[in-house]
C-alpha cells in the first residue's frame, strides 16, 4: 500500500488514466523516450505502453520528488500496524 | 505463524529481533546490501519497504556479475566481468530480492 | 453427504497386523516444532539456487523469511561473503538444516 502511494504521488495528474499504477504495480508510460537507442531500437517508435508489474525489476524514481523522511515514517507506521494485526 | 523468541526480554547480546522484518525496520535510513536474482547486488540507503520486500533505496550502486563460462575451463576459473552503475533513487520490486544485510552494528 | 461413518473394511485374515512403528528418537515432532527448536542455533539455509548460508538463526516467520546472525555465504563449498546480520526472503529457501545438536 505504501509503495503504491509513492507511485501514485509520482504519477502525472494531467494523465487521463487514473487507474495506474494499480495494486499490482502495473505501469502505464506515456511520451516514452528511449535512453539507449543502440540496445532498444525496436522501442524507438513506441510512444506509450503498459508494463505488467510482475516483470519489473527496478523503477528509477525522481529523487527530488521523493521525501525520504516521510517515507521512513510511513514505513515505520505501516510496520507497526502489521504487528498489531 | 509468527515465531517469537524470548530474547527481547532477556537483554542478551542479541539486538532484540522478534521477527525477520525487524531486521529491515532497524535498517531504515541506513546503508544496506541487497542481493538480487540475476547475479545483481545493490548497496543503498533504505527509505521504505513493505511485506513483499519491495524496497526504495537512494544513492544506489548496482553491481552486475556477468560470468563468461568458457568451454573446457574448469568451474571456478571462468572469468567474471563486473559492471557497475549508480542511481539516485530506486524502487526495487520484492520478487527479485534474495537477501538483505544491514550494516554491521559492531 | 452421508453423515454415518461406514464400517471399517474387514482386515485380511492371512497377514498379522504389523507392530506399531517405534517412536522416533530425539527429533520428534512436526516441522513447526523443529523450527521452534532451531531458533538460536547454528543452521544451514540452502536456497533453491544451491547457495548455502551458515549462521545462527535469529528468527523466522510463516513465509520462511529468515533472519540470520554471523552469516557465511557458501558457494560450491567456498566462503564467498560474510554478513553480521542477514534477512533472507522466504521464497528462495529450499531447506533449513540444524548444524548443531538440538
Amino acid at each position: 500500500m505504501l509503495i503504491f502511494s509513492v507511485f501514485k504521488t509520482l504519477t502525472d495528474q494531467r494523465s487521463t488514466t487514473h487507474d495506474f499504477p494499480d495494486r499490482f504495480l502495473n505501469i502505464r508510460l506515456d511520451s516514452i523516450k528511449v535512453l539507449d537507442e543502440a540496445r532498444h531500437p525496436h522501442m524507438m517508435a513506441v510512444k506509450n505502453c503498459f508494463i505488467r508489474g510482475s516483470v519489473v525489476r527496478y523503477v528509477q524514481l525522481p529523487a527530488e520528488h521523493v521525501d525520504t523522511q516521510l517515507l521512513e515514517d510511513a514505513t515505520r507506521r505501516e510496520a507497526a500496524a502489521q504487528v498489531k494485526r | 505463524m509468527r515465531t517469537r523468541t524470548l530474547r527481547a526480554n532477556m537483554d542478551s547480546s542479541s539486538t532484540g529481533i522478534q521477527e525477520p522484518f525487524d531486521l529491515i525496520r532497524l535498517s531504515l535510513s541506513e546503508r544496506v546490501f541487497v542481493k538480487l536474482r540475476g547475479d545483481r547486488e545493490l548497496t543503498g540507503v533504505l527509505h521504505a519497504y513493505d511485506g513483499h520486500m519491495n524496497l526504495i533505496l537512494s544513492d544506489v550502486e548496482e553491481t552486475i556479475m556477468i560470468v563468461d563460462q568458457v568451454e573446457g575451463v574448469p568451474e571456478g576459473h571462468s572469468t567474471v566481468n563486473i559492471a557497475k552503475r549508480k542511481m539516485d533513487m530506486l524502487f526495487v520490486r520484492g520478487d527479485g530480492v534474495i537477501l538483505v544485510s544491514p550494516p554491521s552494528r559492531t | 453427504m452421508d453423515e454415518s461413518t461406514p464400517p471399517p473394511p474387514p482386515a485380511p485374515p492371512a497377514e498379522p497386523s504389523p507392530p506399531p512403528p517405534p517412536p522416533p528418537v530425539a527429533t520428534s515432532g512436526s516441522p513447526t516444532d523443529f523450527l521452534k527448536n532451531v531458533v538460536g542455533k547454528k543452521v544451514v539455509v540452502r536456497l533453491t539456487s544451491g547457495v548455502d548460508y551458515r549462521g545462527i538463526l535469529s528468527c523466522l516467520d510463516g513465509y520462511m523469511n529468515i533472519a540470520l546472525e554471523q552469516t557465511e555465504e557458501h558457494v560450491n563449498g567456498r566462503v564467498t561473503n560474510r554478513y553480521g546480520d542477514a534477512f533472507i526472503r522466504g521464497n528462495n529457501v529450499l531447506y533449513i538444516s540444524a548444524a548443531e545438536a538440538l
